[in-house]
């Protein structure tokens, strides 16, 4: 490289760097950008990675993608990007990509036990015909299955949802946002009757507090924190208090930093609660006219397999199976539950953990009771460490915070509340105290939940990727919606199976059973991501079924697999994505996917084609279903379909979606290899996009059409999007009459999510008469959730806690960003963050090999004592994205019971010399 | 080879301190800066480790409030894309050929 050229180059860079966040720029320094850019295509882009949702920008030339810089016009990171967004660009140039469908074969033929080859995709759809041909006559619908994504694309997901439960009738379709998101979503579907956040982020700029619970924003929404750390230092009111089971980067600008045991966040949110009531903070005319008050059982279980687990797991793991049928209560239970010390309670409502009713609130206000300062602070001090003075004055800071009128306040929470044995109720437990002050729906105040991934609220969510859903919040339970998914589909009325289909890691245990014998993983990585991995591993590589995993890098599940798929990735193809402040945005396909690599809905479309009517829609059996599915080919017959109709032109390549043409000039002159390989002449995911808008127009989801997501100065809209004089107008707080077109007139705070729907009024214990019942339309539930202790707790044998996590770096589970060399290189295997003087009194130190070991499983890990992380003396840290590091294995298949999203925060293991 | 834009903000102030550490740095030079305290700084990484290092070093010099990557400019860049992580290339029955 020439002196000249290295130096035009970074004038150049400055240039554009300056350029994009409005600095003056020198002549010299613009001159050189503009030259550097010749030949270059911008186009907007969304970042691959976490659930804030930047926009960015990326250039390409000759068909590939040269650079990317933060996108400025978008209001998310005006610019910015944090060190992952960073390389978006370079993220599908990993030297390991996949490029071909790979079978395990010996002799060219499929053996589960052969070594993988490349194959044709012919042949690899042939055999995944084979097998699901195979799995459905053995097992019925209920014998296929797919992991579905947070990180799928609107428009995949929807297809992926419309094949399961239009096509196969099957609704063992499950995300990884189960494992992310899932007890968010309970969270608001019982609160308020409809999912996703009421706020956005704008709520930043407007408040006087952020607490953070069990987040580390800092590492894990650092464009988010960003605008915190600038709030912070332009508001002299603003305060920030973090609460967290370890020291970590986010407690650097906070004022108050909570160090809790864990659990005992829904002992502290009660202790708030307590505070508010018996300080007259609580906001008396808003409770009465948007709240009522609920409960529900406590005697829940732990998610775990319901009968026969013994026949799966070791006497050391029956050990904390065994509480799934009697919970001994320990001393805090019992008084925090109002029972007695040692009392074993059975655990009879781990069937019908949803059941709630309302209560009134001197019943709300006794249930508080025990939750004074003492007592939490008891349950709560983390660091043993800490004077329990100190700690204490700190929770009465926080209590005084969300006690001062004249404070807004903003909650923030991910996966320390989400991923939590009992995830939904400290969810619910957020709501009751911004609730009970009046602090929802409003700029500056609210509970918001932050979301992981980058599109568990665009897709997973608001699609419906789960085993129980339909789009728009709907639900195959419920026979109205059904119907309503059956016109907009335009299936014979019974076609979709009305038995919730398994969970995430309910199709693990399935697959361990051998009563699922068919699972397709797309865009995510289950045997890397699932606790008590080593269960699954088993179930994969020796049980006769067949694992089919669509990636676009040799992950974990790749390894573990029958069948790899090579995937396209972002920007290899059209997509959409929503983010955690309801922002659908949206990207053209800017390059080609290297070798045979396809987008999803490629893989999914050609199958469809391969299965007709009379394969799918005859009656099937449906295990717990009694009469199973019916023959709905007479139906399907009546609406002129033939029993030889593909589910391709059934479900996909309707009339209707043919009026979609592609080319399209929305295109502006990009690839779009979707269509060019079906060569049919539509535009599958506009077409899609299109179809899926029906379920939420009108029902406070609604999207604008796609063309308008795509045009030039539109960076996101933030839904529900209705059109006003012409215009499309995005809903930036919702329930509020200002700024929601679906609040009623005149009722300033409307909880419309709930419209419809009553409570039968009950004591703590109890519901009472079934006819005495209240119309709860309008409002939302402030609920009572007790506390409630670890299912496992350290012990003699297992002395530490165990808490995993992410870092900054690594996404996930490091397919992507282990790729990119400067990221690798900056974190390049996990650590297991521990206390050193746990590590001194154990005769070790930093960089020492360990075992972390629990009752399911090992793994060998170096011993960090310093850094970023900052762990109390009984606590260790270890976080997933290293496939060498399986932490999973460890981990405890523990869910909450309403939202059957794992618990991955907190189990108990031992730690010694390698 | 990899360039980065970064944008860095300071105290007014500090200022000229700031700008002085961040010259110093290896790989690191300072080409605009406007008085409000904001400066774009760019980084050039020959080696993979100098870019997400150096924008570490930027983060930790006293004064600088915020720093983060603007711009991302990797066109001539084929050196980096070669190397893998080891465990990935070493898997057992799924070898580097066949992903190709």
């Amino acid at each position: 490289m020439t002196f000249n050229r290295r130096e035009f180059l970074k004038t150049a860079v400055a240039g554009a760097a300056a350029g994009t966040m409005s600095l003056p720029l020198t002549r010299m320094a613009e001159a050189a950008a503009r030259e550097l850019e010749k030949g270059w295509q911008w186009d907007k882009s969304v970042c691959r990675f976490c659930g804030t949702g930047c926009g960015i920008l990326v250039a390409t030339k000759g068909g590939r993608i040269v650079a990317t810089k933060g996108d400025p016009d978008a209001p998310v990171n005006r610019g910015l990007n944090c060190v992952k967004g960073y390389f978006n660009g370079k993220i599908i140039y990993g030297a390991d990509r996949l490029t071909q469908p790979l079978l395990r074969m010996t002799g060219g033929k499929f053996d589960k036990k052969g070594k993988f080859q490349p194959v044709s995709w012919e042949q690899a759809l042939d055999i995944m015909e084979e097998k699901m041909r195979w799995a459905l006559k053995e097992k019925g619908p209920h014998g296929i299955s797919i992991f579905g994504s947070g990180q799928y694309t609107i428009h995949e997901g929807y297809v992926a949802s419309k094949l399961m439960k239009a096509g196969f009738r099957s609704n063992n379709l499950d995300p990884n946002a189960r494992h992310c998101m899932a007890s968010a979503v309970v969270g608001f579907m019982q609160t308020f009757g409809i999912d996703e956040p009421q706020g956005n982020y704008d709520d930043i700029e407007y408040t006087d507090t952020a607490v953070l619970w069990g987040a580390n924003m800092a590492e894990m929404h650092p464009i988010l924190w960003s605008r915190i750390t600038n709030r912070r230092l332009t508001h002299d009111r603003m305060r920030v208090v973090n609460l967290t089971v370890y020291g970590n980067m986010s407690s650097d600008i906070a004022d108050t930093e909570i160090v809790f045991a864990p659990n005992a966040d829904l002992a502290i949110q009660n202790y708030i609660a307590r505070e508010i009531v018996n300080r007259n903070a609580v906001d008396w005319d808003f409770v009465k006219k948007h709240t009522v008050f609920a409960t529900g059982p406590y005697d829940i279980g732990y998610g775990f397999r319901p009968k026969n687990a013994d026949k799966y797991a070791s006497a050391a793991e029956m050990e904390i199976y065994k509480n799934e049928q009697v919970r001994v209560l320990d001393r805090y239970e019992a008084i925090a539950q109002r029972r007695q010390p040692g009392e074993a309670v059975p655990q009879k409502n781990a069937a019908t953990p949803m059941k709630d009713w309302a209560i009134g609130f001197e019943d709300f206000k006794k249930a508080l009771e025990p939750y004074t300062l003492d007592f939490v602070a008891e349950i709560a001090k983390g660091d043993p460490d800490e004077p329990m003075d100190e700690f204490k004055a700190k929770l009465k800071q926080l209590a005084d915070y969300y006690c001062d009128r004249n404070r807004k306040v903003v909650s923030y929470w991910t996966m320390g509340f989400n991923q939590h044995q009992r995830g939904t109720w400290v969810n619910e437990q957020a709501y009751m105290n911004h609730l009970l002050t009046g602090r929802q729906s409003m700029p500056g105040n609210g509970a918001f939940s932050l979301t992981g991934q980058p599109s568990a609220c665009g897709t997973a969510r608001e699609v419906g990727t789960f085993a129980h859903r339909l789009p728009a919040d709907m639900v195959v339970m419920n026979p109205k919606h059904r119907a309503v998914a059956e016109k907009i589909w335009k299936l014979p009325a019974g076609t979709i199976n009305p038995q919730m289909g398994s969970h995430f890691v309910k199709i693990m245990r399935d697959l361990e059973d051998g009563q699922i014998l068919f699972s397709w993983t797309q865009v995510n990585n289950p045997w890397q991501n699932t606790a008590n991995a080593s269960h699954w591993i088993k179930a994969a590589r020796e049980m006769d079924n067949f694992i089919v995993v669509a990636d676009a890098y040799p992950s974990v599940s790749a390894k573990v697999a029958d069948l790899i798929l090579p995937a396209a990735m972002i920007n290899e193809k059209w997509g959409a994505y929503g983010n955690a402040e309801r922002r659908t945005q949206v990207w053209r396909q800017q390059v080609q996917p290297p070798g045979q690599a396809r987008p999803d809905i490629w893989m999914m479309l050609e199958l469809s084609k391969r299965f007709k009517l009379k394969d799918v829609w005859g009656a099937q059996k449906i295990p717990g279903l009694e009469g199973g599915l019916p023959d709905v080919l007479p139906g399907a017959a009546a609406m002129g379909y033939t029993p030889e109709s593909t589910l391709y032109e059934v479900l996909f390549a309707t009339p209707e979606n043919r009026k979609v043409k592609w080319p399209d000039p929305i295109a502006k002159g990009h690839p779009n290899i979707t269509a060019e390989l079906l060569k049919d002449g539509w535009f599958p995911e506009k077409a899609m996009f299109e179809e899926y808008r029906q379920f939420g127009s009108g029902h406070a989801h609604d999207l604008a059409p796609f063309d308008v997501y795509h045009h030039d100065k539109v960076r996101g809209l933030k839904w529900p999007v209705v059109q006003k004089n012409g215009k499309w107008v995005e809903t930036p707080w919702r329930n509020n009459e200002q700024y929601d077109p679906y609040v009623q007139k005149g009722l300033g705070i409307d909880f419309y999510g709930n419209n419809g729907n009553a409570l039968v009024m009950g004591d703590l214990d109890k519901p009472g008469d079934p006819a005495n019942k209240i119309d709860i339309s309008h409002k939302a539930k402030i609920y009572f959730r007790p506390y409630a202790s670890p299912v496992e707790r350290p012990d003699a044998n297992y002395d530490l806690w165990l808490c995993t996590g992410r870092v900054l770096e690594h996404w996930h589970s490091g397919t992507m960003t282990r790729r990119v060399p400067e990221l690798h290189r900056a974190v390049p295997n996990a650590v297991c963050w521990i206390n050193e003087k746990d590590a001194a009194a154990k005769g070790l130190k930093r960089n020492d090999l360990v075992w972390v070991e629990s009752r399911r499983g090992k793994v060998k890990v170096r011993l960090e004592t310093g850094g970023r992380n900052r762990v109390p003396r009984g606590l260790v840290y270890v976080p997933w994205f290293d496939e060498s590091v399986l932490i999973n294995k460890v981990t405890l298949d523990t869910t909450c019971p309403l939202s059957k999203e794992t618990d991955y925060k907190k189990c108990a293991v031992k730690l010694y010399r390698a | 080879m990899n360039l980065s834009g970064i944008l860095v903000m300071a105290h007014p102030e500090n200022l000229p301190a700031v700008v002085a550490e961040l010259d110093a740095l290896p790989g690191v030079e300072v080409h605009l800066q406007d008085p409000v305290g904001r400066l774009v700084a760019v980084l050039e990484a020959e080696s993979v480790r100098a870019e997400i290092d150096g924008l570490r070093r930027i983060k930790t010099v006293p004064g600088v409030l915020m720093a983060e990557m603007v711009f991302h400019y990797f066109e001539d860049d084929d050196e980096s894309l070669s190397e893998l992580p080891p465990e990935i290339a070493a898997l057992p029955g799924l070898d580097a050929q066949a992903c190709q």
